[in-house]
């Protein structure tokens, strides 16, 4: 089922959560809604839901209205970041829930509820765990039980809510390829919430990143990470540095060239370039339109050198391959020139303007 | 062991401090009770027995068990209802409504009981009305059981008001978007979420009917036989010397304040049990 979201606004109080939202989601696309807290995503995920009103806009199932459709009408599944599994039931019953409170002309009889719970059970690889309650399994057990109970009713759109939110690390990188597999067995639409763009960029077909309760970039995750659309998006997912014309002339310059170009920044006015960590080569010797700087910090994080440089008190981050690394020998207070390989310019918005020189 | 944490007391304060505490216990709980069985059951077993068998005493038991029995049901469905609206939704006034809910343990019961004889009493706002109308609630067991509920009004929904909270709203809308009606939400997920609690709150709302006095006092006019609940009747045996049967009374009081409290704590261990299992940390997760 295809899901059309329009002109969706939403206020609590004052604060405006989500401000005129326009998303269409095909049908057996899994998308992500990706923003930091605040940003009006779990607020969409409800609205889509049915568990909270638009003031204005609506939506859409399959191009038919469902803006005022009650929430138990609307067949969707909803998994919740804290499981919302009922504590008093086994986990059987918590999967048979859905198939239980059908209207009696609805309802399967007793057998096929037992199969069709026990099949699911089978999906999510937990039926030795049918007859325990929840408080006795682990995180990851409940969130996959939860996800058992949203499907026992065959629902045409899954949403998930920060669903591997409160879960360790290591949980939560098996969950999600677990999820993505399901989702393609299943053929449904699916909309997760998350503040992760790891998980968002490794999981979805699309990502929709919001912020302020708008809408900045929809796109695949090749996309928007490495062809942001807006300074908030490159800052947002994963570590920018940020270089002002004003303070790092030469650099910005060069990017200015390519904006211009490409039309993207305002004549003459103050811009400011955008480049990732991996994105800059450091040279020992000076290079053409090379920034000077001095190293700072060398840490050895894993399979990657971060590189911590300062030009006229601004922070620079590097990261290179432990291999460059080597290669170049970097000590503190080294005097090296540094040469970005990928550079993207924005006219400088106000509220980035103070903020100096690092994103990081 | 003879290792002792650097900010523990030294023995002899703590044994002071508990004898202190069991003491005072001893001396103004424990004497009285005993005090009540003693004074009852001075003039011998068979004189207790006929205290008790006594028609109007046996008619102030049954006239208490009767209020009690009616006023609790109301509070579960005031309790449940207004623990239920503030504690899911937000509206205008809610503070207001939880201040107001407080009410009856901030009003003095005596003041409480002059407040339905100004509004039911003969010369009260309803009084000529209902005069009228042949329907006694002043000095009656209707006045008795509005007196009665108000008093008792505050405990169970002070009790639900933060369990409720505590658990959220989660599994009510995981519930509604599983398809359930909100009959089958409440009784399926909410009613089972709530039971220890909602249980809590009638054994205190119970323990409080039974032996309230002051309002139901003011309400009641004394009529033997007819609006004299157990309290009212300890009294008034007592202002006629008559020590045995108001002893006598005072021990089916005495007796039924000690099943509450047992009750009480059964519901207590239950509801601990129950939080600690959901606040138990999770077991590691294990890769399959």
């Amino acid at each position: 089922m295809s899901i059309s979201i329009q002109n969706i606004s939403k206020r609590f109080g004052s604060f405006v959560a989500l401000d005129g939202i326009n998303l269409d989601i095909p049908t057996g696309e899994l998308v992500a809604l990706l923003g930091p807290s605040g940003c009006g995503k779990t607020t969409l995920l409800r609205i889509i839901a049915g568990m909270e009103t638009a003031d204005a806009g609506e939506v859409l199932f399959s191009g038919r209205e469902a803006t005022h459709l009650h929430a138990r009408d609307r067949n969707v599944g909803f998994v919740f970041q804290h499981y919302a599994l009922f504590r008093h039931m086994t986990v059987f019953e918590n999967v048979a829930f859905g198939l239980r409170v059908k209207p009696r002309k609805e309802r399967p009889a007793e057998a096929e509820i037992k199969k069709r719970v026990m099949d699911l059970l089978g999906l999510v690889q937990l039926d030795w765990l049918a007859e325990r309650y929840p408080s006795q399994l682990s995180g990851g057990q409940r969130q996959r039980i939860a996800l058992a109970r949203a499907l026992a009713v065959e629902p045409k759109v899954l949403l998930l809510d920060e669903p591997f939110g409160a879960l360790d690390t290591k949980v939560r990188k098996e969950l999600r390829r677990w999820l993505r597999r399901l989702h393609d067995e299943m053929h449904i639409s699916s909309v997760f919430v998350t503040h992760d763009q790891e998980e968002a960029l490794e999981v979805a077909d699309r990502v929709v990143v919001m912020n302020h309760g708008r809408i900045e970039q929809i796109g695949s995750p090749d996309e928007v990470y490495s062809n942001p659309a807006s300074p908030f998006v490159y800052q947002f997912l994963g570590n920018v540095n940020v270089f002002h014309s004003r303070v790092h002339g030469a650099w910005a310059e060069v990017g200015r060239d390519e904006a211009a170009a490409g039309g993207e920044s305002g004549e003459g006015g103050e811009t400011l370039a955008f480049v990732r960590p991996h994105e800059i080569d450091i040279e020992r010797g000076p290079v053409a339109g090379g920034l000077e700087a001095e190293v700072q910090d060398v840490h050895p994080i894993g399979p990657v050198v971060r590189v911590e440089l300062a030009h006229a008190s601004e922070l620079i981050e590097v990261e290179l391959t432990r291999e460059r690394a080597d290669a170049l020998g970097l000590a503190k207070g080294q005097h090296v020139w540094l040469k970005p390989r990928q550079v993207k310019v924005f006219a400088a918005p106000e509220y980035l303007l103070e903020d100096g020189g690092s994103g990081i | 062991m003879s290792f002792r944490r650097a900010n523990a007391e030294p023995r002899w304060v703590r044994l002071l401090l508990t004898a202190v505490a069991l003491g005072f216990l001893a001396l103004f709980l424990g004497l009285p009770l005993l005090a009540v069985f003693v004074e009852a059951l001075a003039a011998g077993v068979p004189a207790y027995l006929a205290a008790l068998v006594e028609p109007e005493t046996r008619h102030a038991v049954l006239l208490s068990l009767l209020i009690a029995l009616i006023v609790l049901p109301f509070n579960v469905l005031f309790g449940v209802a207004a623990a239920w609206a503030i504690a899911r939704f937000d509206f205008k006034g809610k503070s207001l409504l939880i201040t107001l809910i407080d009410l009856p343990f901030a009003v003095s019961p005596v003041v409480a009981g002059m407040l339905f004889i100004l509004l039911f009493g003969a010369r009260g706002w309803f009084g000529p009305w209902l005069s009228e109308h042949d329907f006694r609630i002043i000095f009656a067991v209707p006045g008795m059981l509005i007196a009665t509920l108000f008093i008792t009004f505050p405990f169970v929904a002070r009790e639900l008001i933060p369990l409720m909270q505590t658990q959220g709203k989660d599994e009510e809308e995981a519930a509604v978007s599983l398809g359930a009606s909100g009959w089958q939400m409440f009784w399926r997920v909410t009613l089972p979420n709530i039971k220890w609690g909602l249980l809590y709150g009638v054994i205190l709302a119970n323990a409080r009917a039974l032996g309230e006095f002051g309002a139901v006092s003011v309400v009641s006019g004394h009529i033997r036989g007819e609006t004299n609940t157990l309290p009212l009747h300890v009294e008034i045996l007592y202002n006629e010397y008559n020590a045995v049967g108001a002893f006598a009374a005072a021990s089916v009081l005495a007796l039924l304040a000690l099943v509450t409290l047992v009750a009480k704590t059964i519901v207590e261990w239950r509801m601990h049990k129950e939080t600690q299992m959901l606040e138990a940390d999770l077991p590691p997760e294990k890769t399959q």
